[in-house]
Formats: C-alpha cells, structure tokens, sequence
C-alpha cells in the first residue's frame, strides 16, 4: 500500500470535471482518439492476411498469459537461473521504495551522475526519477512523449503516448523554452522537424550517460532475455550504450518461451499502435561478451511485486495477463472524455480503474470502479480477453461488503429495492412519481432542473412522460 | 406459445407507449401475451452498484414471477442482458437457484431479437414517412450480439430509409448510474453521440433501450435541436400511436 499516499485517485470526481472543462486538452483527445481506434481496425483486419483470425488468436494469447500465471514462480526461476547464466544479475522488489533504493545503489557503486531511461511504467510506480534526482543523478527520459512530459514536469497520460494529452502548440512551446530558441508556428506537417530536434538534444544524453533503465515488455524464461518493443529506437540506444544496464519489471511478465513470445508479438503492437511489427523489437541477452561492439557491461534486473503476488489466485488475477497494449484505454469513451491525468495513478483508463485500487488499495481510489459506463467497448479489444468490466464490478462489490460506499447511496439503494420487492407499493411509487415527474415538466416534456439528479440535468434536459405509469394505464385499459 | 412481456421500470415510469407498442408488435405474432402481475424490477440498479445481496433478492422475486412462461420478452437489451448473462451467474454456486437461473436466462430475449431470430415473423409493415439512424445500445450489442435484428426489421417499414451514423457502436454514456454520478463526463460522452446523429442527417434516431434515449433525447433538446425525433424501435415498428 506504499504508493497510496501519492495516488490522486481519491481526486477523480473533481479532475474529471475540470478535465472536461478543459478546452485545449479535449482538442488533444479529440483529434487523438479516431487515429488509435482507426488504426488499431487496420491493425486487426491485416491479421486475415496472414490466414489469423483475432479471436482465434486472442484466445491462444490467453492461454499462454494464464498458463505463465499458473506457475509463475517456476518460470521466474527458470528466468532468474537462465539470466544469470549470461552474466546477467537478477535481484527482487517487494515494492517501489526498494526498487528506488536498489537502482540508486547499483547507480552510486558505479558512480554515476545520469541515467538514460526508456519508458518503464514500473519506475513510474516506484517514483524512481524522484529518488533518482533526490542522490544526485539525473535522470533523462528518451522516449519522445515522455521527454516532452518530464520537460513539462509532469506524468504520462496514456501508457503508449504518454504525451497525447498535448497539444502541437503546446509543444512547441515547451521546446522553444527549454532548447532555448525562439517560438515558431507549428502544424502536425511539422512533427518530424520537431522530433528530429529533440533527437539531437537526446543523442547528447546517450552519449554522455553511464546507466540506462528501461522497463521490458516480456522476460523470456527459456533465455533468459527480456523484450522491448519501442518505435523509437531509443530502446536500443537506453540498453546497449551505457555500461550498465538496469530492467525493472513486474514478476507477471514473464513467458516461458521464444515462441510464446512470438505468438503475443503478433497481438501487442497490433492492439497497441496498429502496426504489424513494432519498428524496433529488441531480445536483450546477458551482457556484453568478448568481440561485441556493444552492450553493456552489467545487466541488472529488477523483478518487482509491487502488489501483483496477491492477485495471484484471487478474484482478479486475469488482470495480470494484461500486456500493456492501451487498446481499452484508446477504446473508452471516458477516457476520452478526460486523458489520463483524472485517474491519478501511473496506469489510467479501464485498465487502471482495475489496476489502482488493487495496488494502491481500494479505499484509495472509491471512484475509478465506476467511472465507466459499462459499455465494455475496454473489454471486447483487449487482446487477451480481459473481462474489465466484470473485474470493475468485483471491486464494486468489495467496497460494498466493506462498507466503503457512502451511506446515501446505500440507503437509496436499499430504499429502491424495498419497494420494489412489493409491487403494489411500488405501483404506488410509480404513479406518485410520474405525476411528480410531470408537474416538474409543467407543461413543456422536459425537466430542466431537477434536484434529486443535478448533474443529469446540469448538462440535459430530463423528458418525462404524460404522467401516467405504464401498470395504470394498462390496468384500466384491461378493465372494461 | 404464452409469453411474457416485461416492462422495464424506465418504460412504466418515462414512457408507457414503448410498453404498448412492444405489446402490438408481440400480439400480433399470434402468441398469447401476459403482463404478468407484480412485476417491478429485475435488480440491475442494485447489482451494477456492486450490491450483491439486494441484487440477489430481486432476481429471486422476477424469476418466480416469470417462470411460468414459454418465453420472456423485453424492449430492452440491457435488462434482457440481466436476466441472460447476470442472473446465471448470480446464481452460479446457489444449486437451487442455479438450473432456474440457465432455464430462464434461455427463454428471455431482447425485444427486436425474439422478433427477428426467434420468431422469425414477417409482421405487417407499418408506414413511416423519413429517414432513421439506429444507435447500437452497448449491453444489447456487446452482451446479447443485438445488430443485424433491428435493422432487418426497420428495413420492413414502408417509407423508411436508414442513414447509418458513424460511430453507431459508441456508447452515448448513459451508463445508468454513471450519468448521475459523473454528469459532467455522461454529457461530454453524449455530445459526440449527438455529433453523430447530426452527421447521420437522419428525422429520427431509434434504439432499443430507453435509458440511451432519455439520455441522447435530453442532450440534444438541451443543445437546441427541437426536430430530430428520439424513438423506440418498438415505436417505430409497431406503428406509433398510444396504446
Ligand atoms: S487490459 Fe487488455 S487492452 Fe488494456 S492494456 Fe492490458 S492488455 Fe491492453
């Protein structure tokens, strides 16, 4: 429950409405969301092409992540035994607190003052850039969304475009100021040009730093290798340039196989970006060896827990197959109705609406199990089959049977199924109620304001019928 | 063949001539329909809050009461997805309830698919002068596979044309609960619902659940669109008119 205290997930309501508020940023979302969604149908449709069917394949990805869970510890074994065997050192973190110690040691033994980094969502749960900075090491995200927001000092929004909440202006700006030179008018025919310009900046960093820190998409136990898959090629600068090399990871990415890998390889970037391979898949093995041109000379990993042993066997431990493709995120209509930020933790969206409370503690983040509107749009892309929205609706259930729900909703629920176990008291209610409901309405078929649901009718006009229940009227039109 | 017709607590409350015209249209299949008496509602408040217990003592009420009959029919796809996939696995370790729970789960359906997959009827094509967009309600669609149904059907009206609208799938952020806790985030959902239905360039804009069209009808009339009709299908299908 380490990371509680710097969640924001209690704050949800209240960002919500400020992020919908917030012209600049729908503009952001709104242009973003048809390109993910869009692309990832392009992504799926291309399978057929290689005779796959998604569903076909989707289940086979399942079953390959429930099998890894089944007996996770055997494979981080066999992973942490084969690691070692390249010359690589496996080390383990309870939670963020040790992952930041672990990595600050490893960076003070080999006095260090800058560490590269791509994008690891781990050392976002650890706040390992704080304690990075805290002992006196800079740390430097290369990853170009995240570059972006560690220049604005802030935190991803997405897990794939950690920068999609920015807009091109925005930007720009940034840049202009922090590269030092005069601000410029910008259109998205300019995005190479601007990434182009950071690349330079960062070449500076690669070249100068002595660690790098990357996250993996998957442990291969067979070898002991971990895989990145990045667009950038950042990736591949982050852990082979410098001499050290640290990965941190949950214990759940672990597969047992080369092919297994291969066969999720096939769903990730799909679901992820549309694309059929990622422009970069890197397999990093040991370290480097007699003869080898690059790599570093010492490979740590960091396998960390951080609360995922205990959704092992428990309601939810489906939530860990997940592969941190962002699909239901790209596919949810209230994420995009507010980026990432509103969900006040490192992983947002349908996936972090399940994954905060769980790792942060559900007392912690009341709202995010019903911050969605149960559409299951999350649920019918994941790419291995997650149920989110049954996963949100147990957290709901557990907030209830630990008396965690606010008394009024409790009442009113109680209230409503009281009466409604009594139909003739509930045909009762019903007749009061429509007869209110059109006095409300005078005349006109709509309610403007109306007190007992003020935020319906904050943005919406309530029609109401003419007064008279659907029972009533059949009643009397059945009696002669 | 007797069913039952189920009337949802938003048609008794909001809008009786949907229950009505369900009514015709199930009529007129020839079957014997019954409003079974003290029928209220079938838990989904309770249950989508995470109530377990309350939700459970519901089911057990509406299950005894429509039990009896061959089939159970609803214009709703999101009560009907209650009672098909929830109630089986309210009871799911409950060996009493349980096989009641599968066996009615079976007989129930959404109102559009009982027409077109169950009983397959060719029913008499009422008139309707314009053009409709159908908006794809999440529970029936993604729960109950409710898409191809009430097109073939609509497609049967005389006069009728269907303007698809982009996007038909997306949710209008109803979401029951979720429109009256997060208003703010329900309405910026339903505006691009409403940005939609305005691209469709359609008279009306039909669905199949009621809380998806109090929620699109109250946006738009706020945005000041006092033109675009918002009606059920069974409206559309059944003729119009009060029963
Ligand atoms: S929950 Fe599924 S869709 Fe969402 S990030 Fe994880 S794998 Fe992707």
């Amino acid at each position: 429950m380490l990371a509680a205290g710097r969640s924001q997930a209690m704050h949800f309501h209240a960002r919500a409405g400020e992020k919908v508020r917030n012209a600049v940023l729908q503009r952001a979302l709104q242009k973003a969301k048809p390109l993910f969604v869009g692309k990832r149908a392009k992504g799926i449709a291309s399978l057929a092409e290689d005779g796959l069917d998604f569903e076909m394949l989707r289940s086979t990805g399942k079953n390959i992540r429930n099998r890894n869970l089944a007996d996770l510890d055997v494979w981080l074994d066999i992973f942490e035994e084969r690691a070692t065997a390249t010359g690589a050192e496996v080390l383990w973190a309870r939670d963020g607190a040790e992952v930041s110690r672990l990595v600050v040691d490893i960076a003070r033994r080999h006095g260090v003052s800058k560490a590269v980094k791509s994008k690891s969502m781990l050392s976002e749960e650890a706040h390992l850039n704080e304690a990075l900075a805290a002992a006196g090491i800079r740390p430097v995200e290369t990853d170009l969304g995240e570059y972006i927001v560690q220049l604005a000092g802030e935190t991803p929004s997405h897990i794939i475009a950690p920068a999609v909440h920015k807009t091109i202006g925005e930007i720009e700006a940034l840049f202009a100021t922090e590269h030092g030179r005069p601000l410029e008018t910008r259109t998205s025919a300019d995005i190479p040009a601007m990434a182009q310009e950071a690349r330079a900046v960062l070449r500076q960093h690669f070249l100068s730093a002595e660690i790098g820190i990357s996250g993996a998409n998957f442990l291969i136990a067979e070898t002991g290798s971990a895989a990145l898959v990045t667009n950038e090629g950042n990736g591949r600068m982050v852990t082979t340039l410098p001499k050290v090399h640290v990965v941190i990871t949950g214990i759940e990415k672990v597969v047992p196989t080369l092919e297994d890998f291969a066969t999720l390889m096939r769903l990730l970037p799909r679901s992820a970006t549309g694309q059929s391979i990622s422009n970069y898949v890197s397999l990093l093995t040991g370290t480097k060896r007699e003869g080898d041109h690059d790599g570093p000379e010492k490979t740590v990993f960091i396998l960390v827990d951080n609360g995922r042993a205990n959704l092992l066997g428990s309601d939810y431990q489906d939530m860990l197959r997940c592969i941190r493709c962002g699909a239901c995120m790209n596919h949810c209509p209230v994420y995009f109705s507010l980026g990432g930020h509103a969900y006040g933790w490192v992983y947002p969206g349908p996936m972090g609406s399940v994954l905060t409370p769980l790792y942060t503690g559900i007392e912690n983040a009341l709202d995010l199990p019903h911050a969605s509107t149960g559409c299951n749009q999350c649920g019918a892309v994941c790419p291995v089959d997650i149920p989110l929205p049954a996963l949100m609706h147990r957290l709901r259930e557990e907030q209830n049977e630990r008396g965690l729900r606010p008394w009024s909703e409790r009442l009113a629920l109680k209230a409503w199924a009281w009466v409604a176990g009594r139909p003739a008291l509930y045909r009762w209610f019903a007749r009061r109620a429509a007869r209110y409901l059109n006095w409300l309405a005078d005349g006109s078929g709509r309610i403007r304001i109306f007190g007992l649901a003020p935020e319906w009718t904050a943005g919406r006009d309530l029609p109401v019928s003419s007064g008279r229940t659907f029972h009533e009227l059949y009643s009397a039109r059945k009696k002669p | 063949m007797r069913l039952a017709l189920y009337v949802t607590c938003l048609v008794d409350l909001m809008r009786p001539s949907v229950g009505f015209a369900a009514l015709r249209l199930l009529e007129a299949t020839g079957a014997e329909v019954v409003v079974p008496e003290g029928q209220t509602c079938c838990g989904q408040p309770a249950w989508s809050a995470g109530n377990r217990p309350l939700a459970v003592a519901l089911a057990k009420k509406a299950m005894a009461e429509l039990e009896a009959y061959d089939a159970v029919v609803i214009p709703s796809g999101s009560c009907a997805d209650q009672i098909r996939n929830v109630y089986p696995q309210l009871f799911a370790d409950d060996p009493h309830w349980a096989g009641r729970a599968r066996v009615l789960a079976e007989r129930t359906h959404e109102l559009t698919s009982f027409l077109a997959d169950v009983m397959k009827s060719d029913f008499a094509a009422p008139d309707f002068a314009g053009s409709v967009t159908y908006h794809d309600a999440c529970k029936g669609l993604r729960g109950l596979g409710i898409k191809h149904q009430p097109r073939e059907l609509l497609l049967k009206v005389r006069g009728l044309s269907l303007k698809e609208m982009p996007d038909c799938e997306e949710c209008c952020g109803f979401g029951g609960a979720f429109s009256v806790k997060f208003g703010e985030v329900s309405t910026q959902i339903v505006d691009r619902k409403c940005d939609a239905i305005a691209a469709a360039g359609a008279d009306a804009v039909v669905g199949g659940d009621l809380g998806c069209l109090i929620n699109i009808e109250g946006r738009m009339r706020r945005r000041g669109n006092e033109t675009t009709r918002v009606l059920h299908i069974a409206e559309v299908l059944a003729g119009g008119g009060e029963g």
